[in-house]
């Protein structure tokens, strides 16, 4: 699993691209937690009072957002790039 | 166009090697601080002369570019341009000696003689490149479908110091994005936005890096049948753009220092 950070969510976790060892995640859901575990600091920045993703937060599997598959259930592979990042603020 | 700047001792030596090994129209440019005011043109005369022979060879000579502005005229009809002796914001630039430069520092070396032409090569042909508006104008109006189109309609988004008169200058943005997934993006809504009736090239281009106070940041130029479509496109590809292309940006003001999503939820 490679983790790709982007703007203040990359700030919290002090790294761009941290390493996370999440060989074992079968979901997108499985490897979050296993990055959150790491730096708990992003954890009130992507997820709400429930524990759900936050709606204004993006999660990409391979570059396509994980809502458009089955969410945190998504499965996922020991290779694929996830990218969390905040609202998009180009231009 | 690939820029690529070459800053301290022994690096003006270095350009024509490097522009040998390019593929593609390259200029050069050197500082050169022994040209009198005046020059060529004397002091009453036009303030640019151009020397052009039949064969299409020139010459030219002005007082009053910046190097900015040189950069710029450049990037519509040369793939690269290599300089020494000056650096910008963004402009990838390899330094030898301790000068400190305001480009992005790609290399750093303690002598001229550590540099290698191949990673040289490798440096210019993998940084982000200098995008002008004109730039992606040109490349439109050479769309095979250029005889069916009348309109051309641009977009530039640049850095507002203030939104209020009152507010706090905005000093520079800071642009990151998402590589890879920002260009599929952006093809996509090209693409898609050509496969409309009447449009037939549609380019944009969003800068990285710290964009200034007064630059520009973003273009998009749409080639189309007439100015209706143009219009439309436009407006929807710079929408669209910056709904859905993952690119973030940080503000820095006299004051603060903040990303803009953190402040416009």
């Amino acid at each position: 699993m490679n983790w790709k950070l982007f703007a203040d969510l990359a700030e919290a976790t002090g790294e761009s691209e941290p390493e996370v060892d999440a060989a074992d995640a079968a979901t997108v859901g499985e490897a979050l937690d296993a990055l959150l575990d790491a730096h708990p600091a992003l954890a009130a920045r992507v997820l709400d009072d429930d524990g759900d993703l936050r709606g204004h937060i993006n999660l990409l599997r391979n570059g396509r957002d994980i809502r458009e598959g089955e969410g945190l259930a998504t499965p996922v592979d020991e290779d694929d790039e996830l990218a969390l990042f905040p609202p998009v603020s180009g231009g | 166009m690939r820029t690529l700047s070459l800053v301290g001792p022994g690096t003006a030596d270095l350009l024509d090697p490097l522009a040998a090994r390019l593929d593609g129209r390259v200029a050069t440019v050197r500082r050169d601080d022994g040209i009198p005011t005046g020059t060529e043109t004397g002091e009453d005369a036009a303030d640019t002369d151009y020397r052009l022979g039949d064969d299409g060879a020139w010459t030219a000579a002005g007082t009053d570019d910046s190097f900015d502005d040189v950069l710029d005229r450049l990037a519509p009809d040369y793939d690269y341009a290599l300089v020494t002796g000056f650096s910008r914001l963004r402009l990838p630039t390899v330094v030898v000696g301790d000068e400190a430069v305001p480009g992005d520092e790609i290399r750093r070396a303690a002598d001229a003689s550590d540099l290698s032409l191949d990673d040289l090569v490798d440096a210019v042909e993998t940084a982000e490149p200098h995008v002008t508006l004109e730039a992606l104008v040109d490349e439109a109006k050479a769309s095979e479908y250029a005889d069916r189109s009348g309109a051309i309609a641009t977009f530039t988004g640049r850095v507002r110091a203030k939104d209020d008169a009152d507010d706090e200058r905005t000093e520079v943005l800071e642009f990151e994005k998402y590589e890879g997934v920002a260009a599929d993006r952006m093809a996509r809504i090209e693409r898609e936005l050509e496969a409309r009736e009447g449009v037939f090239d549609v380019r944009m281009h969003h800068r990285v890096g710290v964009v200034a106070d007064g630059e520009d940041i973003v273009f998009v130029v749409v080639l189309a049948g007439h100015r209706t479509e143009a219009f439309r496109t436009v407006e929807d590809g710079i929408n669209r753009l910056k709904d859905e292309v993952p690119i973030f940006k940080k503000e820095t003001t006299e004051a603060d220092e903040f990303w803009v999503h953190e402040r416009s939820q």
